[in-house]
């Protein structure tokens, strides 16, 4: 068995009386491609945001490369190498192209502020060099002087991608890629997030279209109102009644 | 052209840059956190007092007064930042980074922070004008043929061209200035590819800061008169531009700034100076009802 990147120990969090993620507890391993869907309000997002630490946890721990990474503020946990994309893009529209994949290559450099006013002609190039083959890796090269606002949609997901990419992650989590895409897009969007899996990356996949999921996971983790009812490969959680159930509405 | 209005000209771009100095905290402020920092003034007022304050003690040649003033206000920026901006900050997703309750919250804790500064210094200082030592005045006369200036119309223009240039080189070229823009587009994207927005929010204040300190100094320096009161006035000049100038366009609100400035100067020549102020509050009338969004605003792309 591969050793496991990322691991989660009964991840709780409760808004109020809510308990939006309940004792969850999962992993995944080094190169593995995973699936993490639900219906709406299952959790999915609240789950990515305690791992990437933007939201604390309420109990439970969350270990990546065996450090506890619990606690730790999200810039700290994307310069581990845990990089995510939104769900709701997150690009910065009044900045070009380049500069919004720059700022993540710069972001995971985590420069000194002193070193960063300076510049310094070496790094900056080797932010460039990271930058460019970050944007080349998803075809954005022709438009890296473009204001990444009047990207069309789905080239924005694709640049937020590549600022994602430029950090270098080891484990990149992708939150809805396919939002918003028609079934052409989805089917090139599944291609490359393929290709990025046999690159080596490690990626965990939060997604609605459940046939993106089915098709290019390893393994899928479902959950429904807070729990995991399933942690399988997607042909046995296809079957599963429990998944069959929280997502149909079976009646006991 | 008569000499006498090329020379109110000067003296009204001077008076810009000074403007623009101080618009440049309230609009890199706005721009990562969408809020207007009312305490603005009072850091162009500790400006001019730190710098007097060195003057009067050891009497240093004058670029060591502006270096010390620089280093002052980047301290008065940092604590400012932590004790109006920071504690309404407990939550950092970008929700609560952009609330209307947070903003709302630190008008009146920046208000606050102002009123109490300024009745500090009244308290040690008085509230009357200081005398400051002639030699430092910045008001020799300088004739370029016809037309007389001063050299604080120089300096002045100058130390803020430098000022400006630089910070529009930090802006642009710098990964510092990337995170800086970064934050302001969108601080949560920002914080996920590994910037640490705290320190960035911090870092504008440090910058707005550094200027308003700077241009409190050499407008005391040019006029002589130093007092506690003194950065209302500019701070309301320059909170003209920056609505003027779009809210969160750096280069709006420079150019604003200048046209005010401008302006105002002509507006003392030709009808007087009680009219001078009139004309930044008619600026900001007429920019509010004919151009919402600011002359160099971007309409609503931040939302």
């Amino acid at each position: 068995m591969t050793a496991a990147l990322l691991e989660i120990e009964e991840a709780t969090r409760r808004f109020g009386g809510l308990v939006a993620v309940n004792e969850v507890s999962t992993h995944v391993a080094e190169g593995e491609l995973v699936g993490l869907i639900g219906p709406n309000g299952a959790g999915k997002t609240t789950l990515f945001n305690l791992i990437s630490g933007f939201t604390p946890l309420t109990s439970g721990r969350v270990r990546y490369r065996g450090r506890d990474i619990t606690g730790l503020k999200s810039h700290q946990i994307g310069r581990l190498g845990i990089a995510r994309t939104f769900q709701n893009l997150r690009v910065f529209p009044n900045m070009s192209v380049f500069d919004n994949v720059s700022v993540g290559a710069t972001g995971a450099v985590g420069l000194p502020f002193f070193r960063a006013v300076a510049g310094g002609r070496r790094r900056s190039d080797a932010i460039s060099r990271r930058s460019l083959a970050a944007l080349e890796r998803v075809g954005l090269v022709a438009q890296a002087d473009d204001l990444a606002a009047n990207l069309a949609y789905g080239k924005r997901k694709y640049l937020e991608i590549a600022r994602a990419l430029a950090m270098h992650p080891d484990l990149l989590i992708l939150d809805e890629p396919a939002a918003g895409l028609n079934e052409s897009e989805t089917a090139e969007l599944a291609a490359f997030i393929r290709s990025l899996r046999d690159e080596g990356l490690t990626v965990m996949l939060v997604e609605h279209d459940m046939a993106l999921v089915m098709s290019i996971c390893e393994r899928v983790v479902v959950l429904a109102s807070g729990q995991k009812i399933a942690d399988a490969p997607p042909d046995a959680v296809r079957r599963d009644p429990a998944v069959l159930e929280a997502y149909l509405g079976v009646d006991e | 052209m008569d000499p006498y209005y090329v020379q109110q000209l000067a003296i009204g771009l001077s008076l810009g840059m000074i403007y623009a100095l101080m618009a440049i905290g309230f609009t890199l402020i706005f721009g990562v956190l969408n809020v207007v920092n009312f305490a603005h003034g009072e850091v162009y007022s500790i400006g001019a007092f730190a710098g007097l304050l060195l003057i009067t003690a050891f009497g240093p040649p004058l670029l060591a007064v502006f270096l010390l003033v620089l280093a002052v206000g980047a301290a008065t920026g940092f604590g400012l930042e932590r004790l109006a901006f920071r504690p309404f900050r407990r939550f950092s997703d970008e929700a609560s980074l952009k609330s209307r309750a947070m903003r709302e919250a630190t008008l009146m804790s920046s208000l606050a922070l102002s009123i109490f500064t300024r009745e500090a210094m009244e308290l040690v200082f008085g509230s009357e004008f200081q005398t400051v030592p002639l030699d430092y005045l910045i008001n020799e006369p300088i004739a370029l043929g016809p037309v007389t200036i001063v050299t604080g119309d120089i300096i002045i223009f100058v130390a803020a061209a430098v000022m400006l240039g630089g910070l529009q080189y930090l802006l642009t070229r710098t990964a510092t200035g990337r995170a800086i823009r970064a934050v302001s587009n969108n601080p949560l994207g920002a914080k996920y590819v590994g910037i640490n927005t705290n320190r960035t929010i911090v870092l504008t204040f440090v910058i707005g800061s550094m200027m308003g300190a700077l241009a409190g100094i050499m407008v005391g320096l040019y006029y002589g008169a130093i007092f506690p009161a003194m950065g209302f006035t500019p701070a309301v000049k320059a909170f003209v531009a920056m609505v003027m100038g779009g809210l969160s366009s750096i280069p709006g609100a420079v150019i604003c700034a200048l046209i005010i400035g401008v302006s105002e100067s002509l507006a003392t020549t030709f009808v007087s100076s009680v009219w001078a102020d009139m004309v930044a509050y008619s600026f900001l009338l007429l920019t509010l009802v004919l151009f919402p969004q600011g002359l160099f605003g971007k309409g609503r792309d931040r939302v």
